[in-house]
């Protein structure tokens, strides 16, 4: 039979032949649709401690699935799809593909943490979010989001000369996220400061914006700090 | 003048009920149809004990060996009652080894049967060598090791399935056998000991780790050794044709079918009514409830009573129950027992 309701379908599980004659009798387009089945076909025993590797994701193996979090949640108030039970349970299982699914919403958590106020088992939900929105980054499945690349910009310089510099991290923060390089309240805050900020200090902040000296005898040091945190990262998520 | 309980049936309950009795300073004669005392944790082998985390065989053991060196208590091993004669403070049992007992008292110890998991064909258990009992997995974790009968590997991955003969209309089980939620989360956790490369799955309905049990077996289960939970009552385990086994189901949390592989299925045995008590009803007179199991008399005031005068009961004999409260109940049996022959040294003045 031909199926009518396929809005109620998702995309990837709709199949159909645009010419399709089976016994004689033209069944071509919607005549063939077939749904692909939903089973789910195995685990990822690994993934949850994958996720566990992320900061706020240490307690998820705790839930018992009460759906506590999902009831107090202020995003679950807005949107139904946004539910942190449900994630967690995914998480548990490995079920990755699922998880992408909600790509687009998961990262929304707004922080709030009811819900880790009112979870029985200690499980810090909101924790979850953040390491389930961190692995997504980290994995390429969402954009990196304008904090991560505040971040990695501040450790950036720092690895290169052992200090930063305030006015070249926010420029490159703006290049990198699309952002106009110079904002009207850059303006005034810029304006204002020159006002009160003794002439001396003015010339040497204008030369270090330039310039930008390393500092002293820094030599090494930002390459051994920069492995060193590679290998903290890759030991925490593999 | 009657100083003697006949105790029947050698397990918890009736190791209990016994020493209780002689050290009131009575007597017991305790009739055991197996060949050995100790019950459904000897005779099945069970490994350690939920809660105390004692060897089945030590614990139990040290009850066996409490009644057996008891000069005051007479065992009868390999025997049954086939024959009672009398009524309260006055009966005569003749046994099928033909011995004769006069007692003035009985206690029922009967205990249970397991459930046999031919009866649930669609999971596997006599299709497939790797699908087991939890009284099969409790021997093997007894001898140190866990592999796949089939060919000896260590498994991957480990389901146990709950309420296997329990909680099911289908099959005319509608009780819940009360201890297996416990006993399959410390089961987890004894496999992950054994082999910590092992993934253990739990399919439930509910879990009822009731009382204490919840934190230091579920809680701890799931939160120190990574039992997983999931919520699904197995429709079919059949072969996946490359030497393991599939799992098919619904799980219910994510409204999807699944079909998971597997190395070695386990069944949460429940507790069936002795499938002696047709028998033992007859025996004894004694009436047996809606579900097979001795029907209780009014508990409030007459505790541990049965619906014969001078006949009682204890533990799994009543309906599924935990080895400690078999154990306190066959205490206050008992206790019952021996009042009533008190109360014939009273009234004999
Ligand atoms: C797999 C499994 C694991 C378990 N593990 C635990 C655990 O860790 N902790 C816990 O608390 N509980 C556990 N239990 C429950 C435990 O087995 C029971 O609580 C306990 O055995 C009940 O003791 P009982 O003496 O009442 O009965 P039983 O142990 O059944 O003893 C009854 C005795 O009576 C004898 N008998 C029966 N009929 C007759 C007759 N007609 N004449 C003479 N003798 C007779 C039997 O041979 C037997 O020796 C487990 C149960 C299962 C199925
Ligand atoms: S409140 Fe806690 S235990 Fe309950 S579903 Fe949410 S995370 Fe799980
Ligand atoms: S912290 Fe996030 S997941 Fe938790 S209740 Fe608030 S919005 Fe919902
Ligand atoms: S104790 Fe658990 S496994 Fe056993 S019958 Fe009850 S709910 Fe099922």
């Amino acid at each position: 039979m031909a199926i009518h309701e396929k809005a109620l379908i998702e995309d990837e599980r709709l199949q159909q032949h645009d010419e399709l004659v089976v016994d004689g009798v033209d069944v071509s387009g919607h005549w063939n649709t077939m749904i692909a089945p939903r089973t789910v076909r195995d685990y990822d025993d690994d993934f949850e401690k994958k996720i566990q590797g992320f900061v706020g994701g240490e307690n998820v193996h705790r839930c018992w699935q009460c759906g506590s979090c999902t009831n107090s949640c202020t995003m679950y108030a807005q949107n139904v799809q946004f539910n942190p039970r449900y994630w967690i349970y995914l998480t548990r299982l490995g079920m990755k593909e699922e998880l992408v699914k909600d790509k687009d919403i998961i990262w929304q958590c707004v922080s709030c943490n009811k819900c880790t106020n009112i979870c029985p088992k200690d499980v810090k939900p909101e924790g979850v979010m953040k390491a389930l929105a961190h692995w997504m980054e980290e994995e390429g499945i969402t954009e990196k989001a304008p904090s991560t690349i505040f971040d990695e910009e501040f450790a950036d310089q720092i690895y290169k000369t052992g200090r930063i510099e305030d006015s070249k991290v926010m420029q490159n923060f703006f290049k990198k996220t699309g952002q106009p390089l110079v904002q009207d309240w850059m303006k005034t805050f810029v304006f204002r400061m020159m006002k009160h900020i003794p002439v001396k200090h003015l010339m040497a902040m204008g030369f270090n914006t330039v310039h930008t000296p390393r500092t002293k005898s820094w030599g090494k040091t930002g390459e051994v700090l920069k492995n060193y945190v590679r290998e903290q990262k890759e030991a925490a998520h593999g | 003048m009657q100083d003697t309980v006949l105790v029947v049936g050698g397990g918890p309950a009736g190791l209990s009920a016994a020493a209780n009795v002689t050290s009131a300073g009575y007597k017991a004669v305790m009739v055991e149809k197996e060949d050995v005392l100790g019950g459904a944790p000897i005779l099945s082998g069970y490994a350690k004990l939920v809660p105390s985390g004692e060897w089945a065989s030590e614990a139990i053991g040290r009850m066996v060996k409490r009644v057996e060196d008891d000069s005051s208590a007479t065992v009868h091993k390999g025997a049954k009652v086939e024959k009672l004669d009398g009524e309260a403070g006055n009966f005569t049992a003749t046994l099928t080894n033909g011995e004769t007992v006069q007692a003035g008292s009985v206690v029922l110890a009967t205990g249970f049967t397991h459930f046999d998991s031919i009866n649930k064909p669609e999971w596997g258990f006599g299709t497939y060598e790797d699908v087991l009992t939890t009284t099969q997995v409790e021997q093997m974790v007894a001898s140190g090791k866990i592999a796949c009968p089939s060919d000896g590997r260590v498994p991957e991955r480990v389901c146990i399935l709950l309420c296997v003969g329990s909680r099911d209309r289908q099959i005319g089980r509608e009780w819940c056998s009360k201890i297996c939620c416990t006993v399959s989360a410390n089961m987890a956790m004894e496999i992950k000991e054994l082999s910590p490369e092992t993934d253990v799955f739990i399919y439930y309905m509910d879990i009822r780790t009731f009382g204490l049990y919840e934190d230091k077996f579920y809680w701890k289960s799931q939160e120190e050794f990574k039992t997983k939970f999931v919520k699904a009552r197995i429709a079919e385990v059949t072969s996946s044709g490359d030497g393991r086994l599939l799992v098919k189901g619904e799980d219910t949390l994510v409204k999807r079918p699944i079909v998971i592989p597997f190395d070695m299925v386990v069944h949460a045995i429940g507790m069936d009514p002795n499938a002696d008590n047709p028998e033992i009803s007859q025996v004894f007179g004694v009436g047996l409830e809606k579900h097979g199991f001795l029907e209780r008399a009014e508990q409030y005031t007459n505790t541990c009573g049965t619906t014969r005068k001078g006949i009682y009961a204890c533990g799994a004999a009543y309906g599924p129950e935990t080895i400690d409260d078999s154990i306190a109940q066959g205490a206050a049996a008992g206790g019952r027992a021996v009042a009533d022959l008190h109360a014939l040294v009273q009234k004999a003045g």
